[in-house]
């Protein structure tokens, strides 16, 4: 996603992250925002006093929106020149779509006025990055642990997100440890990472062996880590 | 031909400014004749003459603040002290000479007008020049008079309360303002009045090197409340600027004030303010004071508690950025037992701005079972910027419940990233991130300076950002 904390391991210039053909790699993280790409992280941060309401606004503009017009720059009216500056996003149909969602995934409207991850529990975060991803319907969402910290309710919401999604048309990526989640999304493939490498390809089969026999049979040293 | 492109532009948003046109000027610089031309122009009554020359010797005798802000950027003899714009005054919009009018529409008074405003008293250069007042004001019996003319149709009044609550040996600018005063409001509510819609006054600069020093009076009789609502922005200007106000309320048993502060003088203005209010038994006062704007601003808004139960609050915002020195807080002294105090400051600095937080919570001897609570959050955006706490408490009673937190945080790397990676840019995460922070104080805003407020966090942001 572009964080400034990671780093490509190999020489920069070979290193390739392609969505519909383009390379990506030196894109800001708003850029690959726009081209569609999502990420719904592990441990999403607090941000006390941005609202969500406020928050998918202003992404969904950001991805979705029409190029702002410089009409009604010289309008003195704020609020006025706002509406005339947004390229035309309807709000009231947003609210609605927004509050759809939220109903989905079982998320009390008072949640969408309060700042985002502020006080909110391990499940109430993860289901909020389920509801972005709902919200702004990027073409590809990766799915970074989301099921780690939920309850069977929780994980079981989480996971008619992640079939909603892709049945809206989105390619959706599960980073997971566990086959828990395997019990509600069925996954087309499965890759198996290990040390940074996919070593195994397969389908839900792949996953289920895994539960039985772990991850040794990878391990290219004898010891278990 | 090439065409010669002007080399710089402006970047202060609101920093237009207007040709001069004015009746009278005063020579630059401050001694008694310019003083005493100042209330013989104002054809003022003879104690107000004397206040003010007593004031000027007071103000010479006085040494400069040994604390706060750095002040040496203040040339005395480089000021203007009194400069009267038109003749007389008009009671309607279309009365007013059109360049003030084009002023005004730029910051949007007509707008504002429209949202059902109580009145509106915009101070133009050093006098009221504009003010409507709605009918309900005055069939309640409710004054909502600029000074000079509060001074000349209530003069028993005024002589009663001025000065009183900030004497002029109070500090060398209250010292100033008392010698020099022009404008400003005069309001009086009866007693049980309430004045449901604020009463809102703009206040504009418009010459280089004038100093504006607008003297405001509130009384609040028992039982009543108002709502008293300033903005300012400013033009630009090449030298410096003072802006020196004194404001003076008095809050009477069981009344409830409320004074708004949106300032955002342009960043070469040094804002040298003394509020303060004298609240009685069970009254409650309320200073909501947002310094945004310019390059100095020492103002601590102030609460006496005199009278059991009163209760004061002030909420403060303050943004510094490039060149700019916000010393902002407030202040609280329980006299009186049972007094309750909040006081709620906010800042952010950014590009080397520097914000500090000056505070004074006092409980006297006698004042028994007080309760006060100070929270100073600071926001630094980069490195370069600066953040300070003086909170400063004399506790004289051991009856007492004193909380205090601060504060101070960065915006992270990764509450930037987090708000990219869902699209947005890197100027407006800041600018999300800022006006989240500053929310709990904006929401107390009536809802046309709210709206401004973020807006005007927005441009600073956009400027912000490398």
């Amino acid at each position: 996603m572009g964080s400034p904390t990671y780093e490509c391991p190999i020489s920069s210039d070979k290193c390739q992250i392609k969505i519909d053909g383009k390379n990506i790699i030196k894109l800001s993280p708003q850029e690959r925002a726009k081209m569609g790409l999502f990420l719904a992280f592990q441990t999403p941060i607090a941000l006390p006093g941005v609202n969500v309401v406020n928050l998918l606004r202003s992404a969904y503009q950001a991805v979705h929106g029409k190029p702002k017009t410089n009409e009604g720059k010289n309008i003195q009216n704020p609020l006025l020149a706002r509406r005339l500056q947004s390229g035309g996003m309807d709000l009231v149909e947003f609210t609605k779509k927004l509050k759809e969602y939220a109903k989905f995934l079982r998320i009390d409207d008072a949640f969408l006025h309060r700042g985002i991850g502020d006080g909110f529990s391990g499940g109430e975060k993860k289901k909020m990055e389920m509801l972005q991803a709902l919200v702004l319907a990027p073409k590809f969402a990766i799915f970074d642990e989301i099921d780690t910290g939920l309850d069977v309710d929780a994980l079981a919401t989480v996971a008619a997100g992640i079939g909603l999604l892709k049945k809206q048309g989105t390619g959706v990526i599960v980073i997971t440890h566990y086959q828990r989640i395997l019990k509600y999304v069925k996954p087309d493939v499965v890759h198996i990472l290990v040390g940074g490498k996919i070593v195994d390809t397969g389908t839900a089969r792949l996953a289920k062996e895994i539960e039985e026999k772990g991850y040794k049979q990878y391990d290219p040293s004898t010891t278990t880590h | 031909m090439t065409q010669v492109q002007p080399l710089i532009n402006d970047t202060y948003a609101y920093g237009f400014h207007k040709p001069e046109n004015y009746v009278f000027k005063s020579k630059r610089g401050l001694d008694r004749a310019v003083v005493e031309n100042i209330s013989w122009h104002k054809n003022e009554p003879e104690w107000m003459r004397q206040f003010r020359l007593k004031s000027l010797s007071i103000f010479e005798r006085k040494g400069m603040p040994s604390w706060g802000a750095d002040l040496s950027g203040i040339h005395f003899d480089d000021i203007f002290y009194y400069i009267k714009p038109t003749v007389g005054k008009v009671s309607s919009w279309s009365d007013l000479p059109p360049e003030i009018k084009d002023t005004y529409d730029k910051i949007g008074i007509p707008e504002a007008e429209k949202k059902f405003l109580a009145g509106v008293s915009a101070q133009y250069e050093s006098e009221v020049v504009y003010k409507s007042i709605h009918s309900m004001l005055s069939k309640k019996g409710v004054i909502f008079l600029d000074m000079d003319s509060g001074l000349r149709e209530y003069p028993d009044l005024v002589k009663q309360y001025f000065g009183t609550i900030i004497p002029p040996a109070d500090n060398k600018f209250a010292a100033l303002n008392s010698s020099v005063w022009s404008g400003g409001s005069f309001v009086y509510v009866p007693a049980g009045v309430h004045v449901e819609l604020p009463l809102q006054a703009y206040f504009r600069i418009n010459a280089a090197n004038m100093g504006q020093f607008e003297r405001t009076l509130i009384i609040a009789e028992e039982g009543s409340y108002v709502h008293y609502v300033e903005g300012c922005t400013a033009p630009i200007y090449t030298t410096d600027s003072l802006h020196s106000a004194v404001v003076e309320i008095i809050v009477k048993k069981g009344a409830r004030v409320r004074y708004t502060t949106i300032q955002n003088w342009s960043t070469n203005v040094y804002n040298l303010v003394t509020k303060r209010t004298r609240v009685e038994e069970e009254g409650v006062m309320e200073w909501v004071d947002g310094n945004l704007g310019s390059k100095v601003t020492m103002k601590y808004p102030s609460v006496y508690l005199v009278g059991r139960k009163a209760h004061g609050e002030v909420l403060s915002i303050a943004s510094a950025g490039p060149g700019q020195h916000q010393d902002a807080g407030g202040k609280a002294i329980h006299v009186a037992p049972e007094t309750t105090s909040q006081i709620i400051s906010k800042s952010i600095s950014r590009g080397g701005g520097r914000t500090s937080y000056r505070g004074l919570v006092l409980v006297h001897p006698n004042a028994k079972n007080v309760k006060s609570k100070v929270v100073c959050d600071a926001l630094l955006l980069d490195e370069a910027s600066r953040s300070d706490t003086y909170p400063d408490m004399k506790i004289h009673n051991q009856e007492v419940q004193i909380e205090h937190e601060a504060t101070v945080s960065k915006i992270g790397d990764e509450q930037l990233f987090y708000l990219q990676s869902r699209g947005i840019s890197k100027e407006q995460a800041q600018s999300m991130i800022v006006n989240g922070f500053i929310e709990p104080i904006v929401k107390e805003l009536p809802l046309e300076y709210a709206v401004e407020m973020n807006r005007l966090i927005e441009l600073q942001m956009e400027g912000s950002v490398g």
